[in-house]
């Protein structure tokens, strides 16, 4: 399960040339939104990269983050990468099941201890923790498990990060992120928050990449999220920026406006207030993104994203209540008025008999 | 709740609901107050008409106060019909009134609206300015003309600031929207209370007077 | 439903392409000249310098048929080179001499990276010192096999 083989021994024992280990780096600086400048020192790093152990963890979730890591590029890359991480325990993928994929965790923990990389998708129910379990292990206990002997937390997805559609009101399950989890315990660990519904492949990969290249965690923003793929909001980054510039807006979906391409704030694109790298990475290798395929971003890499009013809700609008609660405020205001001017008119009668 | 979600959520209702509330009780409460009654013999009659001519002829100073006033005369429309123009008919702010009024309408390019409204804020600013310097502006200005004014720029401001997604110090687009949403919310909040009140009062204000001066034979 | 009728009942559903927005958008998003001008800057200080650079594509947000733009004006010169290394790359010398379009694909045709390099060659075509050792011991190998 642990190896002391380095990625260059890996890679040289498969019979890869110095050339392909030279696209390898290259793609992996692309990965990592790493300028090309970049490719000799990753070289360097890889070269000699030992194998962390990695363990992921499927709580809350939808699959859709394996799913995502999975179908991005190909087996060469990412078979790379998780060949030079040891995937100790990934349930969705792994051979093994039930109690022998129990026991493998269970071993790869104690083997690690202190080393390992615990990767997290789902978000954890917190309301009552039996809503969701494994082998009869809620959640949380797999979890508060797992960290003590973790070296660090990837949070893969907008559930692990933060909270998630689960958490959408009015949150029944009670659902929680990690670092939510990590407050109440009382635990420390560093995190790194992958966000996105589900994150872009490579953003999971790249900072896996990063972590072997440089052997510490990338920079973060201010939600603990890799400042190289969400340091930049899509609004920004967006090839349909002109349009915004120039007020040429869509109206409808399949209107003129949509057919030339024109911007989508207008159809609730939330790209202004979300920060990923869908607009220069691109989905399904390069293919588009959302905005490309005429949809407005849904903000998803984003805590609270799915209370955000609504998909097709425009930032320029907001949750303003109604007419009837309005109209009852403006009655309120009459009847405030009435009795201000009973209380007027009996000065005014006053002053006039002052007056005469 | 971040400052965003609480200025597209509470914050709104709240704005709206302190607006609502202010401007019934601001309209109410000076519309049915005692009105002195005129005992006289009316002179004139169509005073509905002299009223609603009123209404339009006030829009102009009478020409023996022009040649004094110009300055504020002119600079005073120049902002009110840009900030109009930038208010309803800026791109993303039609969906911002589609909402209340289940309609919209088509709306001028951007470049119009960006260079209106810096020339009204450019206005605003030196009106201000004007204002706090001016040896008599000075002396009768009160604290609910500096806010009025204050609270006018701020949208204009922040709406360039966030359009533009200008990043001064840093700050995160999110934040820029969030904070020229609650700068019109501060609007919408003190508005029935100074004399942004204008707005409903002005033009029942020259009819009253046009009717009444009609009454008395006299032209308003 | 078998595939071929699967397949005919597809094709029945009538697609119709209007005004594809991939020529609007390339027309108005202006990534093509910045670009070609960086790579005119670049390639005068090769000359000037020796320095080469590389530009990652991947990195720019380019629209919907920016990218066939670029490939076009940068053209086709005299070198195309394939490289069989973890999937196919081509290296393809542009109109401009010095200027290389590098495409890597992985093992099953996937775009891995799209670089413009601006060099006398691309470093990923030099023969590499550890390919050429293990070359060396190979051919050492196979020689002292065939003396008799």
């Amino acid at each position: 399960m642990r190896t002391q083989q380095t990625l260059g021994e890996v890679l040289a024992s498969r019979g890869v040339s110095r050339r392909g280990f030279m696209k390898f780096c290259a793609s992996t600086a692309s990965l990592m939104a790493l300028p090309p400048a970049m490719i000799p020192r990753i070289a360097a790093a890889l070269e000699n990269a030992k194998r962390p152990s990695v363990i992921w963890l499927p709580f809350q979730e939808c699959t859709g983050c394996t799913e995502s890591i999975t179908r991005s590029h190909a087996p060469t890359l990412e078979g790379l990468i998780f060949d030079t991480i040891s995937l100790d325990y990934q349930h969705t993928i792994m051979a093994a099941a039930g109690a022998r994929a129990e026991e493998a965790r269970h071993e790869a923990m104690k083997a690690n201890f202190g080393e390992y990389i615990l990767a997290v998708d789902g978000s954890i129910p917190m309301k009552d923790k039996a809503f969701s379990c494994i082998a009869g292990e809620s959640n949380y206990d797999i979890f508060i498990e797992a960290v003590k002997g973790a070296k660090a937390i990837v949070a893969i997805g907008t559930c692990a990060a933060f909270g998630g559609i689960p958490m959408a009101k009015p949150n029944p399950t009670g659902a929680a992120s990690v670092q939510d989890v990590l407050n109440e315990a009382g635990l420390q660990k560093p995190i790194i928050n992958i966000s996105g519904c589900p994150p872009i492949p490579t953003a999971i990969t790249g900072v896996l990449a990063q972590y072997l290249t440089f052997g510490e965690l990338p920079e973060l923003d201010h939600l603990g999220r890799p400042k190289a793929f969400f340091g930049q909001n899509i609004h920004d980054r967006c090839y349909r920026r002109p349009f915004y510039e120039r007020g040429e807006f869509a109206e409808s979906f399949d209107d003129e406006g949509a057919k030339k391409g024109w911007c989508l704030y207008k159809l609730g694109c939330k790209g202004p207030v979300t920060y990923n790298a869908c607009a220069t990475i691109k989905w399904n290798n390069g293919a588009g993104f959302p905005i490309e395929g005429g949809h407005g971003c849904l903000g998803c890499a984003e805590p609270g994203f799915w209370d955000w009013g609504g998909f097709y809700r425009p930032l320029s609008q907001g949750d303003w209540g109604d007419w009837k609660t309005l109209g009852i405020a403006a009655a309120a205001g009459a009847a405030l008025g009435i009795a201000s001017v009973a209380v007027s008119r009996v000065k005014q009668a006053r002053a006039r008999q002052e007056k005469s | 709740m971040t400052l965003l979600e609480f200025a597209r959520g509470p914050g709104l209702q709240g704005a709206l609901l302190i607006f609502s509330l202010g401007v019934a009780w601001r309209l109410v409460g000076t519309f049915l107050l005692a009105r002195n009654r005129d005992l006289a013999q009316p002179k004139g009659t169509s005073t509905v008409k002299a009223g609603v001519r009123a209404m339009i002829i006030r829009s102009i100073p009478p020409h023996e106060l022009e040649k004094r006033i110009t300055f504020q005369h002119i600079t005073g429309y120049a902002w009110h019909l840009g900030f109009f123009a930038v208010l309803l008919f800026f791109g993303p702010h039609v969906p911002f009134f589609k909402q209340f009024l289940g309609f919209g309408w088509p709306y001028l390019p951007n470049t119009a609206v960006m260079v209106l409204g810096a020339f009204t804020l450019a206005i605003l600013v030196a009106l201000l300015v004007r204002r706090m310097l001016h040896p008599v502006l000075k002396q009768i200005s009160t604290f609910d003309d500096y806010l009025s004014v204050v609270l006018v720029i701020l949208p204009l401001l922040t709406g360039f600031l966030s359009y533009s997604h200008v990043q001064p110090l840093d700050v995160r687009y999110e934040v820029l929207l969030a904070v020229h949403l609650l700068s019109v919310e501060a609007l919408l909040v003190w508005f029935p209370f100074g004399k942004l009140m204008h707005l409903f009062y002005a033009f029942p204000s020259r009819y009253q007077v046009g009717a009444a001066m009609q009454r008395k034979g006299v032209q308003a | 439903m078998s595939a071929s009728r699967a397949n005919d009942a597809l094709q029945a559903i009538g697609l119709r392409v209007e005004g594809s927005p991939r020529v609007a958008g390339a027309a108005f998003t202006g990534n093509v000249l910045p670009l070609l001008h960086e790579v005119r800057h670049a390639l005068e200080r090769l000359l000037a310098t020796g320095e080469e650079t590389t530009i990652d594509l991947a990195s720019l947000p380019l629209a919907p048929g920016e990218f066939d733009r670029i490939e076009a004006a940068l053209g086709q010169g005299e070198v195309t080179a394939t490289l069989n290394a973890l999937g196919p790359s081509e290296i393809r010398e542009t109109r401009y001499s010095g200027v290389w379009l590098v495409t890597h694909r992985n093992a099953t045709d996937e775009v891995m990276g799209r670089y413009i390099e601006i060099a006398r060659m691309p470093a990923v075509l030099l023969a590499q010192e550890p390919d050429m050792r293990k070359g060396l011991a190979d051919l050492a190998l196979a020689l002292e096999g065939r003396v008799d």
